[in-house]
């Protein structure tokens, strides 16, 4: 049970030392990438969750540009149809974002 | 107004009775003009709405407008270019432009919110009727599968267009009630 307890409290110093260095992937894990794929006036998932330091990109596979925008935090400005866009999660947080030519269009981006 | 809407309305309907003798439908290649013309129809109002709006968020519609539509209608001239369909103008395609030129003449006599209203209700009923004709005539009778793939993917900027000019259509009611 105690052993249990300080691993737990171990584990719990680890991921706050790795949560001093913004931008640094937490726990010494590869930063992975993962894809938002824009199609049909939608982003798809709706929802991602991702650790500091994946890579997120955001790929338009829709007739017209959009945009991935959270204001004050990232804003990829116009993806044309056929390009992408990458960012690397930083801040730590449940983050919404919107495409801002389009006000229907909203996601959800969760870093850890 | 509602004239227009009408002719709007039948010209994308009747797209079905301007077959051809075979007589199920519009040709690919009538198809293909009838898109291209849907789109510069509501990217020529949205110019003028570009430039006429008089609030700020008609005007950012209108704005929106011209470059969703252009990017659309590149993404089918690009098609058609690929697929050496030379587009066919249609009974469908000339009532779509003239019922556009229509549009256009009756709200450059328009000014300010006045203006603002005329555009945004036209686009509401213009936008239901694209969507219409692409769910009862056009997507059925697109024989070439790329074509038929185009038809559906630009289905959802229109019903997104359509969404955010009857929001802008409520809140315009609101200010004037």
């Amino acid at each position: 049970m105690l052993g249990i307890r300080v691993g737990a409290a171990l584990a719990g110093a680890v991921i706050a030392t790795a949560g001093l260095g913004a931008g640094v992937p937490a726990r010494g894990a590869e930063a992975r990438e993962h894809t938002i794929v824009i199609e049909g006036m939608q982003f798809k998932p709706a929802a991602l969750t991702v650790r500091r330091g994946d890579r997120v990109v955001w790929r338009n596979q829709d007739l017209v540009p959009h945009t991935a925008t959270a204001a004050q935090v990232f804003d990829s400005r116009t993806i044309e149809p056929g390009a992408s866009w990458t960012y690397t999660a930083g801040k730590a947080g449940s983050l919404g974002y919107v495409c801002t030519f389009h006000p229907g269009m909203k996601g959800t981006l969760t870093v850890e | 107004m509602t004239l227009s809407k009408i002719a709007i309305a039948a010209a994308l309907l009747f797209a079905a009775g301007t077959a051809p003798a075979q007589g199920t439908g519009p040709t690919d290649p009538q198809i293909a003009a009838i898109v291209v013309t849907a789109n510069q129809v509501d990217i020529d109002a949205g110019r003028l709405g570009e430039s006429k709006a008089h609030a700020k968020d008609v005007k950012a519609f209108a704005e929106q407008m011209v470059k969703d539509h252009t990017a659309v209608n590149k993404s089918a001239v690009d098609l058609a270019q690929k697929l050496k369909v030379t587009p066919e103008e249609s009974d469908t395609s000339k009532s779509l432009k003239k019922g556009g030129d229509e549009n256009l003449a009756n709200l450059k006599k328009l000014q300010g919110a006045e203006f603002d209203r005329a555009y945004v209700d036209h686009e509401v009923a213009y936008h239901q009727a694209v969507i219409d004709a692409l769910d009862k005539t056009l997507i059925p009778n697109a024989k070439n599968a790329e074509l038929k793939a185009l038809l559906e993917k630009s289905r959802p900027a229109f019903v997104a267009h359509l969404e955010h000019a009857k929001h802008i259509q409520a809140s315009l009611g609101k200010k004037a009630g």
